[in-house]
């Protein structure tokens, strides 16, 4: 767009040139021509000074060069270099973005594969925990039932024995309360008859 | 050190030589009063075993106590077993040469133990029952056992005949006993 406006402008030395004449014309044409239509919008109450009109545009010729070589030319090239800058700042932002968006994308798949993951072993950690949950569970109720049936075997045993040893214990009381009772009522007399019973009914095994 | 088997040779030898003699029962009572002796008399015991009295003192010392109140094959049975040192065998000659006795009567010894004493004839009724039963002569050494309550206890080589009120307690305590047990 400048080198444009560059190609069809002027070049600055005719341009001052101009002016250089319009100014000194139109000075000259206001101090020394007298014209009948401007005198009459004087008159008129409308002071037109047709001379300084073009020495102003001739001064303007003049500076403008000036201007645009001194402030646009500047000004439009530190734009440029700001546009220039803004573009880089905004591909580089755009890189950046894009880049942002490739890394949120792989951090986003490599979330995602890392939850299923997370899911997918938070998932076997619950099986083999409810697994092993089951198993200590069925190992838990097949001691305690092996508990309670020894348990219930030693009771019984106990018992068995307990009974046996009373029963033992009467056959013993009651055995020698009979010996004792025997004991006091035997006498020779009877001893002799045990004797005579004995001679009686002993046998030898053959 | 008592030897069973030099007691054994020993006896068989005296035994053997009685008998051709026809003096077993003499050299037996021979023997059987020298044991009581020995049994009964320490000092006696004492100077029979003693290894440090020498055998010519123990000889002529037994010679002179026994000589003439023992057969001469008792006394030279005697002076044998003192000359081949073996004085701690005697009492098992004398048991030896007993068993030999009745082996060769075909005697058995009996143990026939009471709670009371028996008298002469039903102890006589009662050898000749138990001879008749057994089948062989019974020599019988009666003892008294109060613990018995009642009844005789009569004991033969490795057999027991039990008509004691004890041994009939004891018999119907095991087979009760054994009715229990077989109940549970």
């Amino acid at each position: 767009m400048s080198n444009s406006q560059k190609s069809s402008g002027a070049p600055p030395a005719l341009l001052f040139v101009a002016g250089l004449v319009l100014m000194v014309g139109g000075t000259y044409a206001s101090l020394n021509l007298k014209i009948e239509a401007i005198e009459k919008l004087n008159e008129q109450g409308l002071p037109l000074d047709l001379g300084k009109t073009v020495a102003v545009i001739g001064v303007f010729l003049i500076l403008f060069p000036a201007i645009k070589s001194f402030f646009l030319n500047p000004l439009t090239e530190a734009i440029e270099t700001r546009n220039h800058q803004l573009e880089d700042t905004f591909s580089e932002a755009e890189n950046l973005r894009a880049e942002m968006h490739k890394l949120r994308t792989d951090y986003e798949a490599r979330l995602a594969e890392t939850e299923a993951e997370a899911r997918f072993q938070i998932q076997n950690q619950i099986k083999e925990a409810q697994n092993l949950r089951q198993q200590l569970m069925t190992e838990a109720a097949e001691r305690a039932d092996a508990l309670v049936r020894q348990a219930q075997m030693e009771i019984e045993q106990e018992k068995t024995q307990a009974i046996a040893t009373i029963r033992t214990h009467v056959v013993d009381l009651t055995l020698a309360a009979a010996e004792k009772v025997i004991g006091e009522n035997m006498d020779t007399d009877k001893n002799r008859r045990l004797i005579a019973e004995f001679m009686d009914t002993v046998e030898v095994a053959s | 050190m008592a030897n069973s088997g030099v007691a054994r040779r020993y006896a068989q030898a005296l035994f053997s030589t009685a008998l051709s003699h026809d003096v077993v029962k003499s050299v037996e009572d021979d023997l059987n009063s020298i044991v009581g002796l020995l049994e009964n008399d320490p000092e006696f015991r004492e100077f029979v075993i003693a290894p440090y009295t020498g055998r010519d003192a123990k000889i002529a010392i037994l010679e002179k106590l026994f000589s003439d109140r023992v057969t001469a094959l008792t006394m030279q049975a005697l002076r044998v077993m003192l000359e081949k040192r073996r004085e701690d065998e005697i009492i098992g000659i004398r048991n030896e040469y007993v068993t030999l006795r009745r082996e060769h009567e075909g005697a058995v010894f009996a143990t026939i133990t009471s709670a009371y004493e028996i008298d002469g004839k039903q102890s006589k009724e009662l050898l000749a029952k138990l001879e008749k039963t057994i089948g062989k002569k019974i020599e019988a050494e009666f003892k008294l056992d109060t613990t018995l309550i009642g009844g005789i206890r009569v004991a033969y080589g490795n057999y027991v005949l039990d008509g004691s009120v004890r041994g009939t307690l004891s018999s119907l305590r095991d087979k009760l006993r054994h009715d229990l047990l077989k109940q549970q």
